[in-house]
């Protein structure tokens, strides 16, 4: 029974961080290299790693999307520890409207046409600060997509994820608060009725056993008498 | 249609949540004014001095500026979509 709560909690723990990775933005040190438009069909599963642009995008079984190709440095731990190293990134560029992920991204083909100004080679680079969230994911055909991007004239830029630290402290606040919630219904409106409850099945034990003291009696009443 | 379906899930959403939080604040306020009266009248105080002293500080905290500030849950959330939506979009 042990293990099996300890397993539920680490699933769910799981699950619960995985959106969040998913889902909060990330930045990465990159060089855009391309540019390029590709239809994509949308009719299977893995629709869920593409974005809802407008109402009728839903239905869509294919469409056409934008992409950033680019040269990104490595990192590893989450972001957190740079490597000297670079692999190669390419970033899917969509709106995603008033829909989840609530980034209210309209602006694509700016997105886009800002990337496609900041081209450059591996000679001569231009570094640029990429935000995105989302996974890349060669099997199923997964892109991260593309928030914004700005210039930067040195790739060891120091990035403080401002959004990403407000965002778990006012998750943690919420969390407490909600506990806090929590007890305080318990124990204003569930205990008392589980007291008054417990009373009533005492009083109703209690006259049980009362009555049933009372039939033995008037059992006992008419047992021969302890003949002496 | 996707702005209407948001604001229409997200007003049920913090019509939820707000509900919640003024039930939350009211209970800890009733709590505090019952445990006040108890620890001034150790001996239980005259009968219906009790409820009569809650329902009186019930009745000004309703009054008071805390619960208008629970309406700020409708706020805040509004105002920081509006600020992403232009952060975001700025060029």
């Amino acid at each position: 029974m042990r293990r099996i709560k300890i397993t539920f909690r680490v699933l769910v723990f799981l699950l619960i961080g995985g959106v969040l990775h998913y889902a909060l933005p990330q930045r990465d040190i990159v060089r855009v290299v391309n540019t390029y438009q590709e239809r994509q069909d949308l009719n299977d599963w893995t629709r869920i790693f593409w974005a809802r642009p407008d109402d009728q995008s839903a239905t869509l079984i294919n469409r056409d999307v934008q992409f950033i190709q680019t040269v990104k440095q490595r990192t590893m731990l989450f972001g957190f520890i740079r490597r000297d190293s670079t692999e190669v990134m390419v970033y899917r560029n969509e709106d995603t409207g008033w829909s989840w992920p609530f980034y209210f991204k309209f602006d694509t083909a700016n997105l886009q046409t800002e990337a496609d100004d900041l081209l450059s080679t591996a000679e001569e680079p231009k570094w640029a600060v990429m935000t995105h969230y989302g996974w890349r994911n060669e099997y199923f055909s997964a892109f991260p997509n593309a928030i914004a991007i700005r210039p930067v004239e040195n790739p060891n830029v120091t990035i403080i994820p401002w959004f990403n630290i407000a965002f778990f402290i006012f998750l943690m606040v919420a969390i407490l608060f909600i506990r806090a919630m929590w007890r305080q219904f318990r124990e204003r409106s569930v205990d008392p009725l589980l007291d008054a409850a417990g009373h009533q099945i005492d009083e109703v034990q209690a006259g049980v056993s009362a009555r049933k003291g009372r039939i033995s009696r008037w059992l006992g009443s008419w047992r021969a008498k302890d003949k002496r | 249609m996707g702005f209407i379906r948001l604001v229409i899930f997200g007003f049920i959403g913090l019509t939820v949540v707000y509900f919640s939080v003024s039930i939350y604040s009211r209970s800890v306020r009733k709590e505090r004014l019952e445990n006040e009266f108890d620890a001034n009248h150790p001996d239980g105080g005259a009968s219906g001095g009790r409820d009569a002293f809650v329902s009186e500080g019930l009745q000004s905290y309703d009054a008071s500026i805390r619960p208008r500030l629970i309406g700020l849950i409708y706020v805040v959330p509004t105002v920081v979509i509006g600020t992403i939506i232009l952060v975001i979009n700025a060029n």
